[in-house]
């Protein structure tokens, strides 16, 4: 009789657990994913170690007499930046010029984060980080790394959010490139990098040209780099195509802070 | 069962897993690795548990929440009733019952995300295969220190 009630309670553990399962599956992904950054809160300081160990060993030495080449690279994305933005505001005073205007970003505040897990993979590439709503995030903001454009704000808690890196599959954002003029959606395609599909092989494109993520209405003011082109082939099922793929301008997987811009803050 | 032990334990492999291990390109899963050590050690009851729990863990982890904990828990029970029938105590054995594991493991969950709708893996080989084989690889060696540690005494075959 003992034994057939020991039986029958690891029957029903089994189906208890399954039916848990079956209902965190079955569950919206927003509220499971609530679990998700609630543990990354709770455990952030030892997760913060744990990424800062692994970081650690994989840099290099630094040299102390040559300029590193992450910090060459962050103030060639701010240059790109300036340029852009001043290229924006020419061509607002050409178009405006009897009109007051105000500057791009004018206004945009800027909170940093810091790091707290990365996982970068085929899958998908995200990061999550120690600010929340609470510090005015939300989702859709545009993150920085570097001074380059890495992702977008996908889920929000209270203390933590997750970041959508530009490299993930699902991700989707507008961008030009430097010197065409037109607008194309970026792709996510893993494995840090991303693509831009279908584009008209009229266009000009070579190896290196920068990308810049396109202005949208409460997100980004003025277009800011997110990428280069790290190459540019012509379709496998369309010949009169680019097959363009963007490379990021910043090591996302050794970032241990980023900005994230909130471009209408309330205070 | 010491379930202090084991929480502690759970806490630090999926510490570590989401932390030190999620950067790197080739990397053993700790909680595969673990699933099959209670599945091997404990009694089927403890087994049980400790394999959807050990699920939900991974879950949590994960990009989506529910596969794992299905995936772990079914495998990790029919392991434990396994081992009923058939004593896994030498390593390459052992070392075979992660990679079977992992790989039946890592199908179930591709199939459980592709139904729920989330993105799943391009290179489906290199997930299904990769992983399972370096948690193989490294699994028996850390079966040594987790006994030590869940004060489970190892039998020799």
């Amino acid at each position: 009789m003992a034994r057939m009630q020991i039986r029958i309670s690891r029957r029903m553990l089994f189906t208890w657990f399954m039916l848990t399962g079956f209902i965190l599956l079955l569950a919206p992904q927003e509220l499971t994913n609530k679990c998700q950054l609630a543990f990354a809160h709770i455990f952030r300081w030892p997760l913060s170690i744990g990424r800062g160990v692994s970081l650690s060993a994989r840099s290099p030495q630094p040299f102390t007499d040559l300029v590193p080449r992450r910090e060459y690279n962050k103030l060639q994305n701010h240059l790109a930046n300036l340029e852009a933005r001043l290229r924006q505001q020419h061509q607002k005073l050409e178009k405006l010029s009897k009109l007051r205007n105000r500057f791009a970003m004018e206004g945009a505040k800027v909170v940093l984060a810091d790091v707290t897990t990365a996982a970068i993979n085929e899958l998908h590439s995200q990061l999550i980080i120690n600010r929340g709503k609470d510090d005015g995030l939300d989702t859709g903001q545009f993150v920085l790394g570097d001074n380059g454009i890495i992702g977008r704000i996908s889920e929000v808690s209270s203390r933590t959010a997750r970041v959508r890196l530009i490299t993930d599959p699902t991700s989707k954002i507008a961008v030009k490139i430097a010197g065409l003029n037109v607008n194309r959606l970026m792709q996510g395609a893993g494995s840090n990098s991303a693509g831009i599909p279908y584009l008209d092989i009229r266009h000009k494109v070579e190896i290196g040209n920068v990308v810049y993520a396109d202005k949208e209405p409460g997100f980004l003011d003025a277009p800011m780099i997110i990428g280069k082109v790290a190459q540019c082939k012509r379709g496998n099922e369309n010949p009169s195509v680019w097959d363009i793929t963007i490379e990021p301008v910043c090591d996302i997987e050794g970032l241990k802070d980023v900005a994230i811009i909130i471009m209408n803050p309330q205070e | 069962m010491r379930w202090f032990r084991f929480a502690v334990l759970l806490s630090l492999v999926t510490v570590l897993q989401a932390s030190v291990l999620a950067s790197l390109n080739i990397r053993p899963d700790l909680p595969l690795i673990l699933l099959v050590f209670f599945a091997i050690y404990c009694n089927t009851h403890d087994a049980i548990i400790t394999s959807f729990t050990i699920g939900f863990a991974a879950d949590i982890i994960g990009y989506t929440m529910g596969p794992q904990i299905i995936s772990f828990g079914i495998l990790g029970t029919s392991l434990a009733y396994l081992h009923r029938l058939i004593v896994i105590r030498k390593m390459p054995y052992q070392a075979l019952a992660i990679f079977v594991t992992g790989l039946l493991a890592g199908a179930l969950t591709y199939i459980l995300t592709f139904l729920k709708g989330q993105p799943t893996a391009a290179n489906l080989y290199a997930v299904l295969f990769g992983t399972p084989l370096y948690s193989a690889i490294a699994g028996p060696f850390l079966f040594l220190p987790l006994a030590w540690w869940m004060r489970i005494k190892k039998r020799k075959a």
